[in-house]
């Protein structure tokens, strides 16, 4: 199992990819940063960086607009 | 988003990854390998004119020699970048610009990194003697083209005769004089000969506006491609995040939506070919204009108009009315800018008039035979329209919801909860166009703000709701505290609100924390030093938001004695805190049942929905008074939301004719 901003649960699956849990949570931003359990991840790492069962997960959608 | 990442060997030994389709030149100079170069900059199009930084390359194995600048890497590839032919190259290159220009200090340093020193061999009749000499880099024409967006200076002559100037040589009055020709010119060939408005520190000033500037040609594209489509872009965010205000804000989105996102706008609206901006030499120039447009209604009808927008407030105030029509929403916006009319209050306002239709409370007779329903364009313009004449119910709508949810509410005393419930107005104003139902930190946000329920005071969703970065009341009320009193703070001193989040340093999330890094730190700084750099005064965060909090705290004792200055004009209207209607309470079930569930431990299948509901209701207005409790209190204000004399005394604005006004409410 993996948590998401403190919060929210999503099933964890053995290869499962930051891209993966942006894909399972419809994050569909482009201002978003992720850090799995407080290591930054860069973006183009997303492919290719896997993320532990049991990971906690922080994506942070920074605010963007008028 | 994440881009293919391609190997390249450096020099037989060392391997570097690079993105596909970037430049090598750049990877190269973060590796510590030395390339000369008169004419790159890392924020600028590569345009490898001074053919210094050659390096040869062996790709799909063909070995040849490119300019490294403006080499795309699209597969593995092996970089040699100090051969004997690079180095005769480059040694004889730079004989050539050493005898053109022998006492510039660029030229002569980089004539140094290649081993060249012979300034009499390419001597000749067009020899520049002068140490401040133009070396035709094109840096200067670059900045002002993907900076500025603007064409004010570029190369004219061809040859010997080839040289910098503005068109037919004169003074372009179009010159907005943002001085990044200047800044950027590596030999000072470029004076500044006037500083206008007699900055402190012009430099200061010029050495973050610069980055501003670099940031937006270099990262916008991959970011909110303000320069592309504005705020537009934000419409389909809101819609995916269940957030874009649909039937007067019942639900947070729609499946039409995407008929007017803003691929749509990019693709058939926006007809400007470069970006506009608010004023010229804006570098994100996030302003859209739709041309030629030909209007279907009004005193204009049948004529070609340039509109001006839309921007999001508008296209999501068209969602909340139900009209997901692109022609409508550009007629609409065209026609509230030209009687003057805020297209928010007009659509806010006109999607709770369409709610009271819906709902029998308003009939035929009432609107002139209109039928005001969601999604009806045409009765909503024409309502506009006798809205600008001042007659008919176009008329009852532009005197506000609060008008007309007083005239319901004694003609209907049965429904009078309802309308208050769905009348989206705090304080007078209607409410700008976010669903604010999952953040109660928005919620507050809204309503605590002075002028009513406007996001430009603070906008909270993503971090609260979204990111959970705020979980507890404490937590909301210090983010309730700060973004206001910044938002306020730039707002007085005249700065544009959007360089702040709408372009982000490419590695503001790798050098803080995700609380700090929310707040953008590097941005807030540029404000800081563009402050400084007009005044001569230092800023500091603490400096900054107890500026701000002194007009903040008059601004709220004003609203005080306008009779909107109390905990009891700071209350939402149901709508914006949870669901009003079983309609909306069944569209969005699973998450109402499951926070039923998690916060107050109830199980949901053992209540009929009326019971859900309330439950619901008490709950999260319980939760509303909470978050404004500490929100008052981290302000400095008591319980009745009013500021106390100790804060007052604090900021030094404890003037006795303040608190005269505020020692009444002090107990």
């Amino acid at each position: 199992m993996i948590t998401i901003n403190n919060r929210d649960k999503i099933e964890w699956f053995e290869g499962m990819t930051v891209s993966d849990v942006l894909k399972k949570m419809r994050y569909e931003y482009n201002l978003i940063s992720v850090h799995i359990n407080d290591d930054y991840i860069p973006d183009n790492q997303y492919d290719k960086t896997t993320v532990p069962d049991n990971s906690s997960v922080f994506v942070m959608h920074l605010a963007h607009g008028g | 988003m994440s881009k293919r990442m391609i190997d390249v060997l450096v020099n037989d030994k060392k391997k570097i990854q690079v993105a596909e389709g970037s430049s090598l030149i750049k990877p190269l100079l973060e590796a510590g390998i030395v390339i000369p170069t008169l004419c790159y900059h890392k924020d600028l199009t590569s345009d490898g004119s001074c053919r210094l930084c050659m390096v040869e390359i062996e790709a799909k194995g063909k070995r040849r020699m490119v300019t490294s600048c403006n080499y795309p890497v699209r597969d593995e590839l092996k970089v040699w970048t100090l051969t004997d032919k690079i180095k005769k190259h480059r040694k004889i290159l730079a004989e050539m610009y050493l005898g053109r220009f022998p006492n510039v200090k660029v030229v002569q340093d980089v004539a140094k990194q290649c081993g060249a020193s012979d300034k009499t061999r390419f001597q000749s009749d067009i020899t520049d003697y002068n140490e401040k000499a133009c070396i035709l880099c094109g840096k200067c024409v670059r900045a002002c083209k993907e900076f500025i967006l603007e064409k004010i200076i570029d190369f004219a002559g061809r040859g010997i005769k080839r040289h910098i100037t503005m068109p037919f040589g004169e003074v372009d009055p179009h010159c907005v004089g943002c001085t990044y020709c200047s800044y950027i010119c590596p030999t000072g060939s470029i004076e500044v000969i006037d500083d206008l408005n007699n900055p402190f520190d012009p430099k200061l000033i010029r050495d973050h506006g610069m980055k501003v500037n670099a940031e937006m040609a270099t990262l916008d594209s991959g970011q909110c491609c303000m320069r592309e489509v504005g705020t537009a872009n934000i419409v389909e965010v809101m819609d995916r995040y269940d957030l874009l205000p649909v039937h007067n804000f019942k639900f947070g989105s729609h499946p039409d939506t995407p008929k007017m996102d803003s691929m749509v706008l990019r693709q058939k609206y926006f007809s400007q070919e470069q970006a506009d901006a608010c004023w010229k030499g804006c570098s994100m120039a996030c302003a859209k204009a739709v041309d030629g447009f030909k209007l279907k209604t009004g005193p204009y009808k049948g004529q070609k108009v340039v509109v001006d927008g839309p921007e999001y407030e508008t296209s999501a105030g068209c969602s909340n009315m139900g009209c997901f029509d692109p022609d409508f929403v550009v007629e609409f916006n065209f026609y509230c800018d030209t009687y003057g009319i805020d297209t928010i209050s007009m659509a806010t306002g006109t999607a709770f008039a369409m709610e009271c239709f819906e709902a029998g409370l308003l009939t035929l007779e009432d609107t002139g035979g209109k039928e005001l329903k969601f999604g009806s364009g045409d009765a909503v313009l024409e309502c506009l329209h006798e809205m600008s004449r001042g007659e008919g119910f176009g008329l009852k709508i532009g005197q506000g919801i609060r008008v007309l949810k007083n005239e319901l509410k004694k003609k209907f005393p049965e429904k009078a909860q309802w309308l208050e419930d769905i009348g989206m107005e705090v304080k007078g104003l209607e409410y700008s166009e976010y669903v604010s139902k999952e953040s109660l930190a928005q919620q507050a946000g809204y309503s605590l703000a002075v002028k009513g329920p406007q996001h430009d005071e603070a906008w909270l969703i993503f971090m609260d709701m979204v990111n959970n970065q705020i979980p507890t009341f404490e937590d909301k009320a210090e983010a309730l505290y700060y973004f206001p009193l910044f938002r306020t703070w730039f707002g007085l001193m005249g700065l544009c609100k959007i360089v702040w989040n709408d372009v982000v340093p490419a590695d503001n999330a790798k050098k803080h924390p995700p609380q700090v890094a929310a707040k953008i730190p590097e941005h807030v700084e540029n404000y800081w030093k563009f402050f400084e750099g007009m005044t001569g005064k230092p800023l500091d965060e603490q400096g900054m938001l107890n500026q701000s909090a002194r007009v903040h705290n008059l601004q709220r004792i004003i609203c005080l004695m306008m009779g909107y200055g109390q905990r009891e004009d700071d209350m939402p209207p149901y709508r914006a805190v949870g669901p009003v209607t079983e309609e909306e309470y069944l569209s969005r079930e699973d998450r109402y049942d499951k926070q039923l569930q998690d916060n107050l431990n109830v199980d949901p299948t053992k209540l009929d929905l009326q019971q859900k509901m309330e439950l619901t209701r008490e709950f999260r207005y319980e939760q509303y008074n909470k978050v404004i409790d500490a929100a008052y209190k981290r302000r400095g204000w008591n319980e009745k939301g009013i500021p106390t004399i100790e804060r007052l005394k604090e900021l030094g604005i404890a003037l006795p004719e303040l608190v005269g006004i505020i020692e009444k409410y002090q107990n």
